[in-house]
């Protein structure tokens, strides 16, 4: 146990290995209406789906990992084959040295799972009774129970609400809840999925906090899908993209920006009635659809451009020489913008 | 050992949790009980006005009806009482999705939903049938000896499991439909039938609850045994190895439709 702990024996091994995973479901095909759904009664059409295709990453122990994609890429289907919850229609995974789907009991024994939008607490009950019943069912001892909870109080500050019953929690505090019910045990990997979703700036702050400070002092490894890329700049290194069932992309957040991130922001106000035709960007430069866009809104322009084709340096020449501005500024892209690139049109935010 | 003291101590400790939950939401808990004991006077008043009119039913006389009556009531209470969150497997739990919670905790999921929730209200239908039983026995002239009475209270664990196992093989079915909650009432309604000897009804139906959905040895056949000393290797010994069969059956279904759940989105 120790020896693992501290990264010796087995510190080139993976923690979590994901090979070709692929997840099919059969959909049931009815035609709109009542009548549709008689006659889907007596001839049921099914088709498949492909939820997940052939999706192959590792993860090293200790890592925070930032899993994203778009509603309906199939993050919650990743994770919920990597805890257990579905079985893989191909491909593998293992985590620990473990399969998920063979001998269960054992494996969640080493991982947590929180899922944003479900509650694992005793609803009608106080707090603590969830903590009591977790205890036995993980069987922590009594001692390293006590010692845990006093930990969790610390980093998710439990204590304010811990005798309310956790109908009346808030958001938040339940948030805070299912983290540390789902950290009582000590597990070796943690699965979030959105554990952000619906909270407040403050709140999200603080969750972030206390998932870093455990992974900083237990050296937890982390899987965590999200919406808000502001997740996955304080928290992980790297990041795996996926889109419709596949993966997109894989690495650190610096390669993101320097794969995709030539992307630059130009913003200026003038006086000039019709500063876009006047420039006339398109014209000038070999810029193509996706390496311009410009908007217009009252005195501010706002141009978007790839700067690896028209350096920096030209186009603010080329734009001062052209009209007369004040308040000119030049921006790195951020995060968000080379997301809503890579996913492209069709994907809702 | 070691697993069963686990299992105990697991099933201690849900089963408090509950308690503390009705202890929540005191006036729905005594309403509840309130209800249950209307319904079976109900039942009772109704059994009543049956036997005020037809003095033997089919050889059977009112007591002899009564005790087969409450004998049936007491299996199903208990299920009742510790199994009834299969119910709500078929009607709510998988179609939810809320199942995923069963599977990321190191318990066996069957036992864990077994075992999760209780159903107070089946305290009625319990204490109904252990009076009906208690209240008939004097009057029925049968040879009560020692062995007669073990043997009904041995019986009470296995036809209980009758029960559960055709709940569990009927909730299993959610796994691949999401939502079974209607499979299991038209099952579980077949209990009815146990209530009355199951002489009274005609060849077809004596049949399906003899051999196909055997309620009929959860009360009926068991109280030939008991009451006239008839045949015990059939009168005992089919509950038992049905309750054996569906409860195996049950569990290895419930596998099975773990494979294929489909979890809800997100």
């Amino acid at each position: 146990m120790e020896l693992n702990r501290n990264g010796i024996g087995k510190s080139n091994e993976d923690m979590i290995s994901v090979d070709k995973l692929r997840k099919e479901f059969k959909k049931t095909v009815k035609d709109p209406g009542l009548r549709g759904s008689i006659k889907s009664l007596f001839r049921p059409k099914t088709e498949k789906v492909v939820a997940v295709r052939d999706i192959s990453f590792a993860v090293a122990e200790g890592e925070i990992l930032g899993f994203i994609g778009p509603n309906g890429a199939g993050k919650s289907t990743v994770i919920k084959m990597l805890t257990g919850i579905l079985t893989p229609t191909s491909g593998s995974c293992t985590i620990n040295g473990k399969n998920p789907t063979q001998n269960r009991k054992s494996y969640v024994k080493e991982i947590g799972v929180v899922f944003g939008q479900r509650t694992q607490l005793w609803w009608d009950l106080p707090l603590r009774e969830t903590y009591g019943v977790l205890k036995e069912i993980y069987e922590v001892p009594d001692d390293r129970y006590r010692k845990r909870m006093a930990f969790l109080n610390e980093v998710l500050e439990l204590d304010d609400f811990i005798a309310s019953p956790v109908r009346t929690l808030s958001l938040g505090q339940r948030m805070r809840a299912d983290i540390a019910a789902s950290l009582l045990h000590s597990p070796k990997v943690l699965f979030l999925d959105e554990p952000t979703i619906g909270l407040d700036v403050v709140v999200k702050d603080n969750i972030r906090k206390a998932i870093e400070h455990i992974n900083g002092q237990e050296k937890t490894t982390v899987i965590l899908t999200t919406h808000d890329l502001a997740d996955i700049e304080q928290l992980s290194k790297r990041i795996v993209m996926i889109d419709k069932g596949s993966k997109v992309f894989d690495g650190t957040i610096a390669e993101l920006k320097a794969k995709y991130g030539q992307i630059r922001e130009l913003y200026f106000e003038s006086d000039c009635k019709n500063a876009e035709q006047t420039l006339a960007y398109d014209r000038q430069f070999a810029l193509g659809k996706d390496d311009l866009s410009v908007e217009t809104e009252g005195k501010s322009v706002k141009v978007r451009f790839n700067s690896s084709i028209v350096p920096v340096s030209d186009m603010l020449s080329y734009t001062l020489g052209k009209i007369n501005v004040s308040d000119i500024s030049v921006k790195d892209a951020d995060i968000e913008e080379i997301i809503r690139r890579l996913y492209g049109q069709g994907a809702e935010s | 050992m070691k697993n069963i003291k686990r299992a105990l101590k697991i099933h201690r400790i849900f089963m408090a949790q509950e308690f503390k939950r009705m202890m929540e939401y005191k006036g729905d808990f005594i309403v509840g009980i309130i209800g249950f004991f209307l319904v079976q006077l109900s039942n009772l008043l109704f059994l009543w006005i049956i036997f005020n009119q037809v003095p033997t039913l089919m050889g059977w006389t009112v007591y002899e009806v009564v005790f087969i009556y409450g004998l049936s009531l007491i299996p199903k209470g208990i299920d009742h009482f510790f199994f009834d969150n299969l119910w709500n497997i078929g009607f709510f739990i998988i179609r939810k999705g809320d199942f995923d919670k069963y599977l990321t905790r190191p318990v066996n999921t069957l036992f864990h939903v077994l075992v999760e929730k209780i159903q107070i209200d089946a305290l009625g239908e319990l204490i109904m049938g252990i009076a009906l039983v208690c209240v008939s026995i004097p009057h029925i002239g049968a040879d009560w000896d020692f062995f007669r009475i073990a043997a009904m209270i041995c019986m009470i664990p296995f036809i209980t499991l009758i029960f559960t196992g055709v709940k569990t093989i009927t909730a299993s079915a959610a796994f691949w439909t999401k939502r079974s909650g209607n499979v299991i009432y038209l099952f579980y309604m077949f209990s009815d039938f146990a209530k009355y000897p199951a002489a009274i009804y005609n060849r077809v139906v004596q049949n399906i609850i003899t051999y196909i959905i055997p309620f009929a040895l959860t009360s009926y056949y068991p109280a030939l045994f008991i009451l006239r000393g008839e045949n015990p290797l059939f009168n005992l010994g089919m509950p038992v190895l049905a309750s054996a069969v569906l409860m195996t059956a049950g569990i290895i279904v419930w596998h099975r439709g773990l494979r294929a759940y489909e979890s809800a989105g997100s």
